[in-house]
């Protein structure tokens, strides 16, 4: 009679099952990103000329800077990560888990739903329909296409795990299911919104709960969509280019727990100083110094990795991007959470320091860890070697140069626009009054930047050339045969229970964790939020936007002004002598959404109302320079020819009532007279200043706008307006 | 407005409560790690690699 192990053995050579792995869709979304990644990186090539020849956009008004800069970070995270992102999952979870994946129609489903969405994104971006809160600036319908496919991807994903042949989960899956579900959930709660017509809706949050659910999910969209799956592709594709198991799974374990639970609580290290509670601000900047632990175990498990192999680095230019993508990867979760300290942020905040930081990680990290896949998949894929290893080690050097001329400038223009803003004169005067002196100092770094940016683009079009020739020396497999023994059939030995061996073997349990711990940090800066809306104090003297204002306001967003100007003066001496008063929460109660921007190209403008006559604003929105000598904002003629369209007011009106702007019961019948007599008095006041103007042009209306901005406060009652806020003035 | 939120009812709590919050979780994840067993860790880690053929045939570059 055979013992236990001899039918044990028997029993699982009768359970070999032949399935075939799915290479199609992998090489799908590797030619997504492949293209993606050249035109995301292109549009942002072009925004970064019009920041030094403001007349690269032709006078168009579909290429200007505010409407480009979307697409570039749009397609640069959603579509070329993105794309990159489900390559590199759909690739490894199949093996991983010895399954064909879940659903064949779900695979396409997701990939031709993708990349729809994003040329929905390429096209009414240009057209400037846009929510204006950054990373989720697409508008209504084209949110709910994204929450339909990502949950087509997650099914694909939960589906494969579960029909796994392999008992255990390994730990790249695991940031596969936490990028699943909290992605999810981060894009449902930011993007809820009222419409109001087919390209239109307000957010349903106003001013600061706005910022607050903005912020959460901007830091964790960089948490969860460009950090975790990377992560997961690090765990699967280092060790398969080195031929080396990974350095601990022990710390990969704690790596990951730790990880997913700290990253969801960093968000308000974005709203530092603005008018976001002390306490929560502190909590914010704590939680990302504590980041630093888990992300450099992370990078210090890939890295040592490669011990005892670091010979192959120098010849195999898979992994010389791996290390240079990694090293990338622990400069920037060294530098976020100082820029995270308070004191560093209030040098740092709408300063090029963040844009080089971000690119640290977006060329470092996500670009160079691309790369390395998609050199290490394509002789796979076309069961060939490459076909020039010496071009991708030019590649290599060309993107590593095209990262330093990037990101070395851009830390230059950053330290040097944050220090003049802040600069005094012995007297205690501004030593740089005028903020054109500042934006004239950092031109020449906007060129290096540029540089730079052309140098990595190039070598991405080497990379294309590369990963062309080699696909042509090749023949595709669309299908691997492979055998594996089924999971009913493989030892029955139950795992004891409550260990992490015993968690790996059951993906909804899994799941379940992993839900748990990006939960608890979300919901306690949620249930904050909600607190303050019920209690943020409404300064008397604010009231809602004036028709003819929410139509300018409207139209400010739709040009993406808040790219360039910031509207939230913080409470430092250097900002209140520049700017006013700095801003007080109750200042924003009907904004929705909030346009407090991240980024000063321009000066801020929260307290711009009543700063310059209304023919300063129609003679520089007509050409910036005739006003402001050395200006690189550029020319909106569009604003002067084209009619203002008040055909949706009253939807507007109706829209923003119900998400708690008080107008008056049936007030949309009257808006329209409200909004004429507004404009005719636009017009006259630039008749005074020599300029003839029709009231029925777009231009009235953001100049009604600009002129509004900041002046509420000013009527109100000095007392009122302190015990709006809490905010001290800190110099 | 940080005033009343922190007047408000245990608000304070939340910080204190968040960090004891993660070094429970810390705790907890370094417990389950340490508690793995070497076989264990060894099959995990080499689980990317068992769908691979030898080194020889896995060179992914063109000699030059």
């Amino acid at each position: 009679m055979p013992k236990p192990e001899q039918r044990l053995q028997q029993g699982r050579a009768n359970a070999v099952e032949t399935f075939k792995y799915d290479n199609r869709i992998v090489r799908a979304f590797a030619i997504a990103t492949v293209i993606w990644g050249i035109v995301g990186m292109t549009a942002g090539l072009l925004c970064a000329v019009q920041l030094f020849f403001p007349g690269a956009n032709l006078d168009l008004q579909f290429v200007t800077f505010g409407r480009l800069r979307p697409v570039h970070t749009n397609a640069v995270i959603f579509a070329f990560v993105g794309n990159g992102m489900f390559m590199g999952i759909y690739y490894s979870l199949q093996r991983l888990c010895k399954a064909r994946l879940f659903s064949d129609k779900l695979s396409w489903l997701h990939f031709w739903g993708w990349n729809a969405i994003i040329v929905s994104a390429a096209i009414t971006l240009p057209l400037g329909f846009t929510t204006s809160k950054e990373y989720a600036e697409l508008e209504w319908p084209i949110k709910i296409a994204i929450a339909v496919i990502w949950v087509a991807f997650t099914i694909n994903l939960l589906g494969t795990i579960v029909k796994r042949r392999e008992k255990h989960i390994y730990v790249a899956i695991w940031f596969y299911i936490a990028t699943a579900l909290t992605v999810a959930i981060l894009h449902i709660v930011n993007g809820l919104e009222v419409p109001v017509t087919m390209w239109k809706g307000y957010s349903i949050y106003a001013g600061v709960q706005d910022a607050l659910v903005q912020w959460w999910y901007g830091h964790n969209a960089v948490a969860f969509f460009l950090t975790t799956p990377y992560l997961g592709l690090m765990y699967y594709y280092l060790p398969k280019a080195a031929n080396r198991p990974i350095f601990s799974y022990r710390l990969s374990i704690i790596h990951f727990w730790a990880l997913i639970f700290i990253y969801i609580w960093a968000g308000p290290h974005h709203l530092l100083y603005t008018a976001l509670p002390d306490w929560a601000q502190s909590l914010g900047m704590v939680f990302s110094i504590m980041l630093i632990a888990p992300s450099w175990g992370g990078m210090l498990n890939g890295l040592l990795t490669l011990r005892g192999a670091w010979d192959k680095v120098r010849e195999d230019p898979v992994l010389k991007f791996m290390v240079a993508a990694v090293t990338a990867y622990g400069m920037a979760t060294l530098e976020g959470p100082a820029l995270a300290i308070k004191t560093v942020n209030s040098l740092s905040h709408y300063t090029d320091w963040t844009i080089a930081h971000v690119h640290t990680g977006a060329l470092g990290w996500n670009g160079l860890l691309t790369f390395s896949v998609l050199y290490w998949l394509f002789p796979r894929l076309y069961n060939t070697k490459l076909w020039s290893v010496k071009l991708a080690n030019y590649h290599f050097w060309i993107a590593l140069l095209g990262m330093v001329f990037y990101v070395i400038p851009m830390y230059i223009a950053g330290i040097t626009e944050g220090m003049m803003w802040k600069q005094f004169t012995k007297e205690g005067f501004l030593q740089y009054p005028n903020f054109l002196e500042t934006v004239r100092q950092i031109i020449p770094f906007y060129q290096l930047r540029a540089v730079g940016g052309t140098l990595y683009i190039f070598g991405v079009w080497l990379m294309a050339y590369n990963l062309w020739r080699t696909a042509r020396a090749g023949v595709f497999v669309p299908e691997e045969q492979v055998q594996a023994v089924s999971y009913r059939s493989q030892d029955a030995h139950a795992e004891p229970a409550f260990t992490h061996r015993w968690l790996e073997s059951k993906p909804m349990l899994l799941t379940g964790g992993a839900l748990i711990a990006v939960l608890i940090g979300g919901m306690i800066e949620i249930i904050p939020m909600i607190v303050v809306k019920e209690n943020v104090p409404t300064i008397s003297s604010v009231k809602p936007y004036t028709p003819l204002e929410l139509l300018g306001r409207d139209i400010y967003i739709r040009e993406g002004c808040l790219a360039c100007h910031s509207q939230m003066i913080r409470p430092f001496r250097s900002e209140t002598e520049r700017y006013g008063e700095y801003s007080k929460a109750g200042e924003f109660v009907y904004d929705h959404p909030f346009l407090w921007g991240s980024k000063r190209i321009g000066p801020d403008l929260h307290r711009v109302g009543g700063k310059y006559p209304d023919a300063w604003h129609y003679n520089h929105l007509d050409d910036p320079r005739s006003t402001s000598p050395g200006s690189i904002m550029p020319r909106y003629l569009w604003l002067l020819t084209q009619q203002l369209d008040t055909s949706s007011l009253p939807a507007r009106i109706s829209a923003l009532r119900r998400v708690g702007v008080p107008y008056a019961p049936g007030y949309e019948s009257k808006a329209l007279a409200d909004l004429n007599q507004q404009a005719a008095r636009v017009v006259a006041n630039l008749k005074t200043g020599q300029v003839n103007a029709r009231p029925d042009r777009e231009v009235i209306a953001v100049i009604a706008y600009l002129q509004r901005l900041g002046t509420d406060i000013k009527l109100a009652p000095k007392a009122t307006a302190e015990a709006a806020t809490g905010l001290r003035a800190a110099n | 407005m940080n005033h009343l939120i922190d007047n408000l009812g245990g608000i304070e709590a939340f910080g204190i409560f968040s960090i004891c919050l993660f070094v429970l979780v810390f705790t907890v994840s370094m417990a389950l790690a340490f508690c793995l067993k070497k076989p264990f860790l060894k099959t995990m880690s080499r689980l990317p690699l068992e769908d691979e053929p030898s080194q020889a045939e896995n060179s992914n570059t063109h000699p030059l």
